[in-house]
């Protein structure tokens, strides 16, 4: 299966949290997906960025945390020990040890979506169309694509490299 | 561009219930409820007084936070998809009252008859009314409301509203009052169309709701940022606003919210001039009665229970105008959790 990217696009998010409650509709009402806020109210989507290269992925004594056939960075429940080293790991601070789950748990790019032929919830209700997902070449055409309604301050245009890095390890450009 | 998926939780209508829901608002929480219910099999007619489904989204809401396609392919889906019907420039009301945006409607419809009509209704009509502050001089020509002036630009941008009706705004001095995200989107269209923009606000930039991020944004562009004022009196000049007195303020005592008490300082009063004049201190819920046939707060806000269900059996209410202003994201979480009550309701499980 070709592999995906889900990219939040921080120029364009407006911060309405729209995403949120979504992701938190359809995970129990805990949504994997925050909206960080500065002191001077920039708003920041935090969510995994399913790293190329995903520290949590190495790190894991069990071998627990594995990549799907799209591209998305997962936990098999079983194999999980509870030891927090992805954690630890994790530039963003993603993973979360759920109680009920008795496991990490984190996005995982709605896989039992997927496999009804769903798409991420986020990227279809994020109003602003901040969020984005599918193939890279057809995420870097849309990020731009959108950047470009955006106000003169946020149109800064993305390249594929600068693409590239941001989900090779979790960089982030803003 | 993409819709947005209201009915992201199914791929294709489902086998029909053949129960049959009235919405009535097609903004963010209206729409969201829609996708969900129609997710459910039900069968969805939504009454708006606009002229397209998608309300401030659509309507107020700046192209460059929500791109109108994006709402509109997602209204559209909703309709092609899913079967769900449209009945725009339609307002539902019981009584009268005069709202902004009634321009658009072209007939009315009595909430009762809705309710006879339908097995269950959803009342999401939003916040079309805007707060008046209430001094001296606040009548006169010039003086906007950020909402009409929203919608009149974006309207007249899509076609909807005659170009003539939008104030020529290029080199006139156009007076914010209020720091929250309507001041701050006025202030962003009003400098796109080539305004000398000032924002006057009572507190500082660190209590402001929009943020200080977006502000300095305004004021990189030459946007004047006034802070520490309050308006006491408009002074107009053959009926149109020519100045606005203003007092100094300092702040006191933090208040219910939590942020520090503006207090006017006597004696303290300036005048600036200005062509225009905007008032962005609030916007008020609209709900389709003006009498206690739906239960209300006595800031016009739905009462609803946990279900989200009025005290009239079977009708249910969601986003602004159950909760009053706030954000996108918390109308759609509103309007979608509310579906989810009504189609436990139709079902008879709670």
């Amino acid at each position: 299966m070709e592999r995906k990217v889900l990219y939040l696009d921080y120029l364009t998010c407006i911060g309405c949290e729209t995403c949120e409650t979504v992701c938190g509709f359809i995970h129990d009402n805990n949504p994997f997906i925050k909206i960080y806020v500065t002191e001077n109210k920039q708003y920041l989507p935090i969510n995994c960025k399913h790293c190329e290269d995903a520290p949590c992925l190495r790190i894991c004594p069990t071998e627990a945390i594995y990549r799907d056939t799209e591209g998305a960075v997962r936990i098999n429940e079983k194999r999980c020990i509870g030891c927090l080293a992805c954690l630890q790991v994790c530039p963003y601070g993603v993973p979360f040890y759920s109680l009920k789950v008795r496991a990490i748990t984190k996005c995982d790019m709605c896989a039992e979506r997927r496999e009804e032929g769903l798409e991420p919830a986020c990227a279809l209700m994020c109003p602003a169309e901040a969020i984005h997902y599918g193939p890279l070449e057809m995420v870097l055409e849309l990020v731009n694509e959108r950047r470009a309604k955006n106000i003169p301050e946020h149109q800064k245009e993305l390249s594929a490299e600068e693409l590239r890095k941001s989900i090779l390890s979790g960089y982030v450009i803003l | 561009m993409k819709g947005m998926k209201f009915s992201f939780l199914c791929k294709n209508k489902p086998q029909q219930t053949g129960k049959r829901i009235a919405i009535i608002g097609a903004g963010p929480a209206g729409l969201t409820a829609a996708g969900y219910l129609v997710c459910k099999g039900h069968d969805v007619d939504i009454y708006d007084k606009l002229p397209e489904p998608g309300g401030l989204m659509l309507f107020v809401i700046p192209e460059f936070r929500i791109p109108v396609e994006r709402v509109r392919l997602g209204a559209k889906e909703l309709e092609e998809e899913f079967e769900v019907t449209y009945y725009p420039r339609t307002k539902v009301m019981e009584g009268d009252r005069e709202d902004e945006g009634d321009e658009f409607y072209e007939r009315k419809i009595a909430l009762s008859e809705l309710i006879e009509k339908y097995d269950a209704v959803l009342i999401a009509t939003g916040i079309w009314n805007v707060r008046r502050i209430g001094i001296p001089g606040d009548d006169l020509e010039g003086i906007l409301s950020p909402l009409e002036l929203l919608f009149w630009i974006k309207g007249a941008e899509l076609g909807y509203v005659p170009k003539e009706k939008v104030p020529k705004l290029e080199g006139k001095r156009v007076g914010i009052i209020g720091a929250g995200l309507t001041a701050v989107d006025t202030a962003f269209e009003c400098n796109r169309l080539g305004a000398d923009v000032t924002i006057f606000y009572r507190r500082t930039i660190r209590e402001a709701p929009a943020g200080a991020y977006e502000i300095n944004i305004l004021r990189n562009r030459g946007v004047k940022w006034f802070e520490l004022v309050t308006p006491k009196r408009v002074i107009g000049e053959n009926g149109r606003v020519k100045a606005i007195e203003l007092l100094r303020t300092r702040l006191g005592e933090p208040d219910e919210t939590g942020r520090r008490r503006p207090v006017p300082i006597e004696g303290s009063e300036f005048q600036v001039e200005l062509d225009y004049l905007v008032f962005a201190i609030g916007m008020a819920p609209t709900p389709p009665v003006n009498s206690s046939y739906i239960a209300t707060d006595r800031r016009g806000r739905i009462l609803v229970d946990s279900r989200h269900m009025t005290n009239f059996e079977g009708v249910f209410a969601a986003g602004d105008v159950v909760n009053g202003p706030t954000k996108v994201g918390r109308a759609i979480k509103d309007g979608l959790y509310a579906a989810v009550s009504m189609d436990k309701w139709l079902r008879g499980e709670s």
